[in-house]
């Protein structure tokens, strides 16, 4: 068997070693509080969302469009076993629509997805490490909050607040439906 | 009909026509003269006859004379003029008959005379013996009865007559002796003066036929030696201006033969070089061949570079490929973690121990994927470098090509250096040879050379000799026209 160079040696026997420990050692609870925070890029910038406001992360699913439908309405897709609408998020926030949203995100609040175009990760962030905008900002009704991570600083979408422009713009749409 | 006459033929007409002149004036005048010789003999001969009947009346006188004497004195010295009468008397007589011979008249005359010369002297002999025997008287009676006498006289009488006719023929004779005289006078008077004009005319005319046509060729003469003199001078300055030439030409050919001599040796020098230049052009070639051999085994393992580079590049694609398998399953992995973790929390108490086994699944799933995109960092890495050195590589391959197909044309061009080598030595060979023939040519043109400038000094000598010839040609031209026709001459 070929040898690796050290440096891959290193970071292989890194990786098998955390890995071992993960089983090995005991679980210690998790005694700060922290947010739970899903990193994605928005229009090209650094954002996330909260992991609490979601019910599932998916990939590359199918997307079927619908005719005639809302703005940022991208169509409907099957998240196990349920047929639910899928927004583009980019669009609904303000931000011009994206171009190939293949990340899924499946809103906990109500069953609606909204699509991004890019993840970048999942973050455990202490809860003093987010921080809410100043009022200049407050106009920004998706954007209250943002977090200061790895040297930038990342905005925090607040889904409900979409949710809730979703739900307008759905009633805008159809308000015979709403009587 | 004259013009065309030679000369020759003139002065032989000429000459024919006075010698013809000359000749009729000399059988006219040897006849005349003959003539007058005949006649001058005639005279001569009628002057002998006439002398012969004086000789023979005188001896008869001479006889007669004796015969009287001795009568008168008796003594016998006094007979001495008869007997020598008696003597000669028949001699004369015969003479006369002879010269009388061609004259009947004469012969007959003489005749008569020797028949009364006979009588007489019978009758002088009677008188003598009658005298010595019977003594003066009886002879005396004798004589005194004429008979002596009548015969004398008849004797004198034929003989004058004799001589008579002889005087007479005399006359005539001489007669025609002086017209023969004046006739041969006269023809060689009147021949001569005809022989004179004769001569002059005809000198004249050949002197004037020959004055014009050797005036005219003395002038066509002089007017040549006059262009002979030109040319002559030409001749000699143009045979010291070759002369000068030719050693001029024979200094250039002996630079010629030096330099002949240098490039022969040049040329074996070449010779020597370019054999020796060929010997290391076929090394050369043989090294150039072994180094083409050698870029064709270094292109063969390029080649296989290539090769080898390129499944390398395959295998680092299908790498990629699996990496994206495993970047995928990582992604996946990472998600179904973080689902976990939703559920997880939505279980509430009892999901916190799943949460912990879902933050590690998700840890371990960053991790890989971290460690999968430094995997795919690296395997794009060693595309790249795969891909440059395939390049690199093809580069290589194209620049060992294009080094083969250089080495291939070095070769070949060995090939023909060292074939144009050969053919350069078997040139300079050929020069050397060449150049040597050329050498002893040469040589043999300096030595013909020197033979034509010694002929071209002999030949200005003899332009100079040619020239003085001409000088005096000329002169003498001038001359003789000055001879023949003074008037032009000047």
């Amino acid at each position: 068997m070929t040898e690796l160079p050290s440096g891959l040696s290193a970071r292989v026997a890194e990786l098998r070693l955390a890995f071992d420990r993960s089983f090995a050692e005991r679980p210690t609870p998790d005694t700060t509080v922290s947010e739970d925070l899903l990193a994605i890029r928005l229009g090209g910038e650094p954002s996330a969302f909260r992991l609490a406001e979601t019910t599932g992360l998916f990939v590359d699913k199918k997307i079927t469009p619908m005719p005639g439908g809302s703005h940022g309405l991208l169509g409907i897709a099957g998240f196990r076993g349920v047929i639910v609408p899928v927004y583009d998020l980019q669009a609904i926030i303000g931000y011009p629509a994206a171009r190939t949203p293949r990340w899924l995100v499946m809103m906990a609040a109500a069953p609606v997805a909204l699509a991004f175009e890019a993840f970048e990760g999942h973050l455990r962030l202490l809860r003093d490490a987010i921080l809410p905008r100043d009022a200049s900002e407050q106009a920004r009704k998706y954007l209250h909050e943002f977090a200061q991570t790895g040297g930038f600083v990342r905005s925090i979408v607040h889904l409900t607040a979409v949710l809730d422009a979703i739900r307008a713009q759905a009633r805008v749409a159809s308000p015979k439906e709403e009587r | 009909m004259f013009k065309n006459w030679t000369f020759g033929r003139r002065l032989a007409v000429g000459f024919s026509l006075v010698g013809a002149v000359l000749l009729v004036i000399a059988a006219v005048s040897y006849r005349n003269t003959s003539t007058l010789l005949e006649n001058a003999g005639w005279v001569a001969h009628t002057l002998e006859v006439r002398t012969g009947l004086t000789d023979l009346r005188s001896e008869l006188k001479d006889a007669e004379t004796g015969q009287r004497g001795y009568l008168i004195t008796g003594v016998d010295d006094y007979l001495e003029p008869y007997q020598g009468a008696l003597k000669v008397i028949a001699g004369t007589m015969n003479n006369l008959r002879k010269l009388t011979a061609d004259n009947p008249h004469q012969q007959h005359r003489l005749d008569i005379v020797s028949s009364l010369i006979d009588s007489k002297l019978a009758e002088l002999k009677q008188t003598i013996d009658l005298r010595r025997t019977q003594g003066l008287d009886a002879a005396t009676k004798i004589i005194l009865n004429n008979t002596g006498k009548a015969f004398m006289d008849q004797i004198r009488d034929v003989i004058s007559e004799a001589d008579q006719e002889e005087a007479d023929l005399l006359a005539v004779r001489t007669k025609e002796a002086q017209d023969s005289a004046q006739l041969t006078t006269a023809i060689i008077l009147w021949g001569g003066l005809l022989g004179t004009l004769s001569v002059a005319a005809i000198g004249w005319f050949i002197t004037n036929a020959l004055s014009q046509r050797i005036g005219s060729a003395v002038g066509h003469v002089q007017s040549s030696s006059a262009e002979l003199q030109a040319a002559a001078n030409q001749q000699a300055s143009g045979t010291k201006e070759q002369a000068t030439a030719l050693n001029e030409i024979s200094t250039t050919i002996s630079e010629l033969l030096a330099t002949s001599r240098q490039i022969a040796e040049s040329a074996q020098l070449v010779s020597q070089t370019a054999e020796q230049t060929a010997s290391a052009a076929r090394v050369g070639r043989d090294t150039v061949d072994a180094t083409h051999e050698s870029i064709s085994g270094i292109r063969r393992q390029v080649d296989q570079i290539v090769a080898h580079m390129l499944e390398l590049g395959k295998k680092s694609q299908e790498i990629g490929t699996v990496l994206d398998i495993v970047s995928e399953l990582a992604e996946q992995t990472n998600i179904l973690a973080i689902n976990a973790t939703i559920e997880a929390a939505g279980a509430g108490e009892s999901g916190k121990r799943f949460t912990v086994v879902a933050d590690e699944i998700r840890k371990l799933a960053d991790r890989v994927g971290g460690s999968t995109k430094e995997i795919r960092a690296l395997i794009d890495d060693v595309r790249s470098a795969v891909n440059t050195t395939v390049m690199a590589t093809e580069t290589g391959s194209k620049t060992v090509d294009a080094g083969s197909r250089q080495f291939g044309e070095v070769a070949t061009t060995f090939q023909q250096i060292a074939g144009l080598v050969t053919t350069a030595a078997e040139a300079a060979r050929e020069i050397k040879l060449s150049t040597k023939q050329q050498t002893t040519a040469v040589e043999q043109v300096k030595v013909a050379i020197s033979n034509v400038a010694q002929a071209s000094k002999e030949t200005e000598a003899s332009s100079g000799q040619t020239l003085q010839t001409a000088s005096q040609l000329a002169s003498l031209s001038k001359d003789l026209l000055r001879l023949i026709r003074p008037q032009v001459a000047g």
